[in-house]
């Protein structure tokens, strides 16, 4: 009988240090013992909580010493050894009755990486076994960053996901791409899921003041985060099916651990100015230049030197300002045994560089864990923000603060003598920015409530079933007041406009999983996940727009005289799903999982209402492999992973109460006067059904140098197909566009993320130097369309980007530039079919607003308590389209003031420049649009350089707090580019836009921030 | 205690799935099958048709605008490069204004073959009222069509409500012949329907008639137009309005010289003169030319500050703030006046010019200076035929000035190559693009 053998359930281990040992007496002599010190390959230092298993059994775990000791039955039997953080290591030995063998293991340490525990999709798993391509981003690198949401602060910080700024409006929506932009009409958003409930990340707003819009992730609070996941293959993907072709963005916030209660302070404050200015002209240049093309056309003056030109203002610098952001963060955490909490509220507040701009945003979270008995325990997570933006028109808009202040000729004044704007006494050409900025007003409030609820009830230690309610409550009020004190305005022909709107967004999920968690001897490992939700939106809006007002004084719609515009209406759309995923690993070694979900979603026909989105992945960690024998050692983990999987996407996007519903032929209604009328607005499709995309994924994980150096590579294949566009058709039908699913778009790429620590110091204080770098690379093409046929987006009066078989999503298409006529100063167009007229069928394919590659760069020195960081983040290829040009670099043809290199323009004949003749009338071609005015948007950004400096306790004035570290931050601090706008990292449509990419119509630049910061502990 | 909590969990989870929660249904919108089927459906439909012209890319906006830009009218003053294409008469066929216009006249074509196809269907709809109904419908589609022939020249004819995407009557494109024989074919059902005489906003027998006598003078049948437009006088319900100011109160007063017009509202505005006035968008505004048409002292090249005409029309039409021109034809800020789609005094000219072109130039000067005495202008005398006609076509574009009437006068006259010095090519608009890329077989205009 053998005495020392340990149960099953037993073998599961959290830091048990037993001492296992034979007792030296009363054993009879048919065993054999064997014993050892299992240590760190790298520091020598003993490695405790080691398991040990000897002959398939488990004996138990290395002692505080890093030794083990055991008595088996003699023969050759196989030992193993294995700990979370090391390279398990297993050995044949043979023993021999009544001996003693020695049987050491220098175990390789892993980076911490591999020893992470990361979410995935209804459940967690070790970075080791993971098969999918997932990328992590911890809380601290998106905290504390001088940007409203998290969407913004993960720009370049992990392999595969873009992410576009668009314009520096506080709080405006943010682009992110993982793995390319898929779809032509559907959404392009990843998913975003807090605490593993989907949450909504749209854009709610009514009002559009400028090309941006905002999205809800502004509403969740960075500080909160404890980490970010990022699941970007369609393996790991899978399980949230039909959302999930766009990635998943996972993100866990913080949550109490046992332990006295410890309070958490993060400060920080700074200020922010325009990274650069646009090289415009002053007056007299702008007056010199103007009257050069009116007499190259035989024109009169229209304006007069000396006169004119007497005065010049910088309307850049008028709008333009010195403005604080700052960020302030408490968090309680603690707990005991079975009540865990962490509590914390943080204040962010952005005052922005662009008069009349700002961004606020109060949040608090409970997240409570509580064990109601041994076997139920139950975990909430509650937060609530407010957020208040202020928001000015824009791109896009033609009473921008920004466009106006770049489109207005220097040679107004910003006010008149008597104090008033300058306006129409002065002729002024555009709307006063300044007097925009300053007197009208767009404040939008957002209340966000996100509640999770969570019981997990354990029937043994393998088997629980979880339930989970969240509710994602959001409420956005928007209210607008255009006062008609501004010259040039409509409000000021209307007397005054204001709006006010109110949309509210309920998203409700209810889940329920099973799952089984087993461990055997053989360290087989099985996880099986297995439930079913049911999601349920409900959203509501309201707006009334009025106007003619008797006072400047009243900004509301009570006080206005007429109502030019109403609304309201509900929408509903739901879900239901249901999902199973099994992931095996033997010895850690093999790896296998498969995963499945079908949804049916309410926006599709009877007809395609289910789809189902299967996945499969494997892992093998070939270093482990005993052919590899010291090789392996040497070499590191190497783990290779590759799978393969269907996501999909029904996130039809547009006129809400068309994309709920566009399989149906619908009736709107279109009234006449007081008399009520319909008409139709939708064409029926009934086999409209959801986006797929079948993605293959090959990856490697590889820690090489005892795991110092972190390798983590993917290629990826993925096909988009049934694409759901809202696509052109024959307007002899009555109807523009029909939504419906063609085509196909490829994207594929490499991604390359290295975490690498350079330089480590046995001593705490000592010098150390890590390094983390991504890079991704992707080609995105569409493969198919209907018919071929290519199509323009219609958001532009100027179709500039289109989507065509053979050339990315958003392709430039446009008139080719040749160049100016040395003999005439003419532009000199690409005639492509000869036919001796410059037609709109002479446009060519003129460039993509996608970058062939993009990443980031960090690096950490720290010394003593000092530590300095810094990022850097590029992307290059992406080519940007000016259309600033078209008014500011026209030759003379608009009264909008010009870059200072029109001052190029052709003279002389003989003479060789890129800028055409100036011309009045616009004879020259410098109006026309064309690849003249796209640009290389290239840029390497010095995205944030930190020096911080951890107070030693000993200079700490108040012993109670630790951890004290004072920093100081730059950001946004320099960006290398050849573009001549203020950002290349821009698009003036938003971030709903998926056609028109990469344009620049006036968009708000991005500022450069200088803060100081203090975090400490107690 | 396990079974309980499986039990509850169980239950939530069927709760959750009852009702089914994927069969929704629009809260704001009918399903086709169920938005004619009844009386109150058939009326509101006729509605819709009427709403489809109300459309900024129609009658709202861009139709009456780009057509006078396109002509001697006005002249591009704002920001919009489509806008600027047409003022330069180089459009291209890409150009998304013109786009727009096919775009919503068709999509009003649909709504008014959704009416002919189903209307008669309907239950319980009294037969005078479905005549009627279907009469105002035949109306609008000889409308839509007869605008779209003037701009492009034979276009496909469609006159099924569309049942399938793929469905080729959009690729061919019908010969300017038989447009104008479906049109007229079209009035002639009007006709037949139609009987309210009195409305004017919407269609009635007297606006059935007075658009045929256009139809006719632009297809160059001098005498059907003689016919038709007397046949509109005969009525006896119409007059010219005493003021020529009467006719765009910008509360959309009615006027004895409504034959159709629009309605607009505060909620349903237009944006005529926010395109126009100088305190709006002006983004387009009159030509000196015109101006020297309504003020023949007053020479181009002059300060626009000199400009002041006698003719009453000029007085309304353009106005002269800080030395720059504007259009003032249109004044309301809201939007809200009810702009004519048909007036009687431009049956008084089809009256005018059919008569001289048959050679009853005694007929035609009385009905020329019934026109000119309302503009306060002194009357004609006696006229060669060639005078006459260029008189009558001068009045013509000073009547009607901003209302889209000058270029397609100009195109169907053959003047458009004289007086604007472009090609004959650029007589016709461009078939917009997108539509050439998405429909196999449809031939663009020569030049595009």
């Amino acid at each position: 009988m053998r005495r020392f053998t340990l149960s099953r359930a037993a073998a599961v281990l959290l830091g048990l240090t037993l001492y296992i040992a034979g007792p030296a007496a009363a054993r009879a002599q048919q065993t054999a013992t064997i014993r050892g010190t299992v240590t760190d390959s790298v520091s020598g230092q003993p490695v405790t909580g080691a398991q040990i298993t000897i002959a398939g059994q488990v004996r138990g775990v290395t002692n505080d010493r890093g030794a083990y000791l055991s008595n088996v039955a003699p023969g050759t039997v196989t030992v193993r050894v294995q700990r979370i953080g090391f390279s398990p290591g297993e050995r044949q030995v043979t023993l021999t009755a009544g001996d003693t063998t020695t049987l050491n293991f220098a175990l390789h340490s892993v980076a911490v990486t591999l020893a992470q525990v990361m979410v995935i999709g209804y459940g967690t798993e070790n970075r080791a076994r993971v098969t999918g391509a997932v990328s992590t981003v911890n809380g601290s690198d998106v905290q504390n960053q001088p940007v409203a949401g998290l969407d913004a602060a993960l720009q370049g910080k992990a392999p595969g996901v873009q992410v576009i700024q668009n314009a520096g409006d506080p709080g405006n929506g943010i682009t992110v791409r993982v793995r390319g932009a898929a779809s032509i009409s559907a959404s392009n958003q990843p998913l975003y899921v807090v605490d593993g409930i989907p949450v909504q990340s749209g854009d709610f707003s009514q009002l559009g003041p400028n090309g941006q819009g905002v999205t809800g992730v502004t509403g969740l609070d960075p500080s909160e985060i404890e980490s970010i996941t990022v699941l970007k293959d369609a393996a790991s993907a899978a399980i949230y099916g039909s959302r999930a072709s766009n990635g998943v963005v996972l993100i866990t916030t913080k949550r109490g651990s046992a332990g006295t209660a410890h309070f958490s302070f993060d400060a920080n404050t700074g200020w922010q100015q325009p990274e650069r200015y646009l090289s415009l002209m002053n007056a007299k240049q702008y007056v010199a230049f103007m009257n050069q093309g009116a007499e190259n056309d035989g024109d009169s003056d229209p304006f007069t030197p000396g006169v004119d030109d007497a005065h010049s203002t910088d309307w850049q610098r008028a709008i333009f300002r010195t403005a604080p952001v700052g960020n302030v963060h408490l968090g309680l955490s603690g707990g005991s045994d079975r009540l865990k909490y962490y509590l914390g509220g943080s204040y962010f507040g952005q005052t922005g560089i662009v008069l009349g701009s700002s961004y606020s945003r109060v949040s608090g979270r409970a997240n409570i864990d509580f064990d109601a008995t041994p076997n139920f325990s139950v975990k909430t997570s509650l937060a609530y923000s407010k957020e208040l933006d202020h928001r000015i028109p824009g791109d896009n808009s033609l009473t921008g603060v920004v466009t106006n202040a770049i489109g207005e000729a220097s040679i107004y004044p910003v006010r008149s003598p008597n104090g008033q704007f300058a306006g129409n006494d002065y002729d002024l050409y555009y709307a006063n920015p300044v007097a925009i900025a300053e007197l009208n007003n767009l404040p939008t409030t957002t209340d966000r409530f996100l509640g999770n609820v969570e019981g997990t009830y354990h029937f043994m230690p393998s088997l629980s079933l979880t339930g989970r309610v969240g509710a994602d409550v959001l409420t956005m009020n928007e209210l607008e007041w255009d006062s008609p004190l501004v010259d040039g305005t409509y409000a000021a022909q209307a007397r005054g406009v204001a709006k006010s709107g109110y949309s509210t967004g309920n998203q409700y999920v209810l889940e329920s999983f099973l799952t089984y968690d087993h461990e055997n001897s053989e360290a087989a490992s099985l996880n099986i996940v297995g439930g079913g939700s049911v999601e349920y939106n409900t959203d509501q809006l309201n707006f009334v727009r009025a106007e003619g007002f008797s006072s400047d004084q009243f900004h509301y719609v009570r006080n206005g005289t007429v109502i030019t515009s109403f609304d309201g209406l509900p929408f509903n759309n739901n879900l239901i799903s249901a999902f199973a995923r099994a992931n095996y690993s033997w010895k850690d070694r093999y790896l296998l999982s498969g995963s499945i979900r079908t949804d049916g979603s309410s926006r599709f026909g009877p007809n395609n209402r289910y789809a189902v989105f299967p996945a499969i992945a494997g892992g093998w960690v070939i270093s482990d492999e005993p052919f590899m024998g010291d090789f392996g050692q040497k070499l590191g983990r190497v783990k290779l992973r590759a799978s393969y999987g269907v996501t999909g996407n029904q996130g039809l996007t547009g006129d809400q109460e068309i994309s709920d519903f566009a399989y149906l032929g619908l009736y709107g209604t279109s009234n006449y006067g007081e008399n009520p009328g319909i008409a139709p607005t939708n064409f029926a499709n009934p086999n409209l059904k959801w986006e797929a995309t079948h993605e293959f994924d090959g990856g490697l994980d590889w820690y090489p140098f005892g795991g110092r150096l972190t390798v983590i590579a993917d290629y990826y294949h993925r096909l988009t197909s049934n694409l759901l566009v809202n696509r052109p058709i024959p307007a002899t039908t009555g109807f523009a566009t029909y939504w419906d699913n063609i085509g196909n778009v490829l994207n594929r790429g490499f991604e390359l993320g290295l975490n690498s620590v350079n330089f480590r110091s046995d001593d705490k204080n000592g010098f150390s130097w890590n390094t983390d770098f991504n890079i991704s690379f992707n080609h995105n093409e569409v493969t198919a369309l209907f018919q071929g046929q290519p199509f323009g987006d219609g958001e532009n009066f100027r179709p500039i980007s289109r989507v065509a078989v053979g050339q990315p999503i958003g392709e430039f298409y446009v008139l080719h530039f040749k160049g100016v006529d040395p003999q005439t100063g003419d532009a000199i167009y690409q005639d492509v079919n000869g036919d001796g007229e410059i037609t709109s069928d002479d446009r060519v394919d003129a460039g993509s607003p996608q970058p062939k590659f993009f990443g980031g760069l960090r690096n950490t020195w720290s010394w003593k308590g000092f530590s300095l960081g810094s990022f850097l983040e590029f992307s290059y290829g992406a080519k940007v389209f000016n259309l600033m040009r078209i008014f500011a670099d026209d030759g003379g043809y608009n009264y909008d003031n010009k870059f200072t290199y029109a001052l190029n323009a052709w003279t002389h004949p003989g003479q060789i420049t890129n800028e055409p003749r100036a011309s009045f009338d616009g004879t020259s071609g410098a109006r026309e649009i064309s690849d003249r005015f796209i640009e290389d948007g290239s840029y390497l950004r010095i995205s944030e350089i930190t020096l911080s400096w951890r107070i030693p306790d000993h200079l700490m004035p108040v012993g109670a707090l630790e951890n004290t570290t004072l920093y100081v931050s730059g950001h946004n601090l320099h960006n290398f580019t050849k573009y001549t706008g203020y950002d290349p990292d821009v698009n003036s449509n938003g971030s709903t836009s998926n056609i028109a990419l990469g344009t620049d119509y006036y968009a708000y630049p991005r500022a450069r921030t200088i803060s100081i910061g203090l975090s400490t502990n107690w | 205690m396990r079974i309980r909590f499986f039990l509850a969990a169980a239950l939530v989870t069927a709760a959750a799935a009852c009702n089914n929660p994927l069969d929704l249904k629009p809260a704001g919108s009918i399903p086709e099958s169920s938005a004619i089927t009844d009386a109150v459906g058939a009326r509101a439909a006729l509605f819709g048709a009427y709403g489809g012209l109300q459309s900024l890319s129609y009658y709202g906006e861009d139709f009456p605008i780009l057509l006078d830009l396109s002509s001697d009218n006005s002249e591009h003053t704002g920001t919009l490069t489509s806008l600027g294409d047409a003022d330069l008469n180089e459009l291209r066929a890409d150009n998304q204004t013109i786009a727009g216009i096919w775009i919503a006249i068709y999509d009003d074509i649909n709504r008014v073959n959704e009416i002919i196809a189903k209307v008669p269907q309907v239950p319980n709809l009294d037969p005078d009222e479905m005549h009627e109904i279907i009469g105002e419908a035949y109306f609008l589609r000889a409308l839509n069509y007869h605008n779209l022939v003037k701009l492009f020249g034979g276009v496909p004819l469609r006159l099924t409500p569309a049942t399938s995407i793929n469905d080729p009557t959009g690729s061919t494109r019908a010969t300017v012949a038989d447009t104008y024989t479906q049109i007229l074919k079209d009035l002639d059902s009007a006709q037949a329907f139609i009987s309210n005489p009195n409305q004017t906003t919407q269609a009635s027998l007297g606006a059935v008639m007075a658009l045929r006598a256009r139809v006719l003078l632009y297809e160059g049948d001098y005498p059907g137009a003689l016919t038709a437009a007397k046949a509109v006088e005969d009525l006896g319900q119409y007059s010219l309005a005493p003021n020529f100011s009467d006719l765009f109160a910008e509360d959309g007063s009615p006027t004895p010289e409504d034959i159709f017009r629009i309605i607009f509202t505060a909620q349903q505005f237009n944006n005529l003169s926010y395109y126009y006035l100088f305190d709006g968008r002006y983004e387009v505004a009159p030509t000196t030319n015109l101006m020297h048409d309504f003020d023949p002292s007053f020479d181009p090249s002059d300060d626009v500050a000199n400009y002041d005409p006698v003719d009453k029309r000029g007085q309304w039409s353009i106005s002269i703030e800080d030395d720059t021109q504007e259009g003032t034809k249109f004044r309301s800020v809201q939007g809200t006046e009810y702009p004519h789609v048909i007036r009687f005094g431009e049956v008084l000219l089809i009256r005018a010019e059919a008569e001289a072109r048959v050679g009853s130039l005694d007929t035609a000067r009385v009905k020329v200076n019934e026109i000119r005495a309302r503009a306060g202008l002194a009357p004609i005398g006696s006229l060669s035929q060639t005078d006459m006609l260029n008189t009558i076509i001068d009045e013509r574009r000073k009547e009607l000035a901003f209302e889209g009437d000058r270029w397609p006068d100009l195109v169907r006259l053959g003047l458009a190559t004289t007086v604007l010095g472009i090609s004959a090519q650029q007589t016709l608009y461009p078939i917009p693009q997108r539509e050439i890329d998405v429909t196999p077989g449809l031939t663009q205009n020569p030049g595009y």
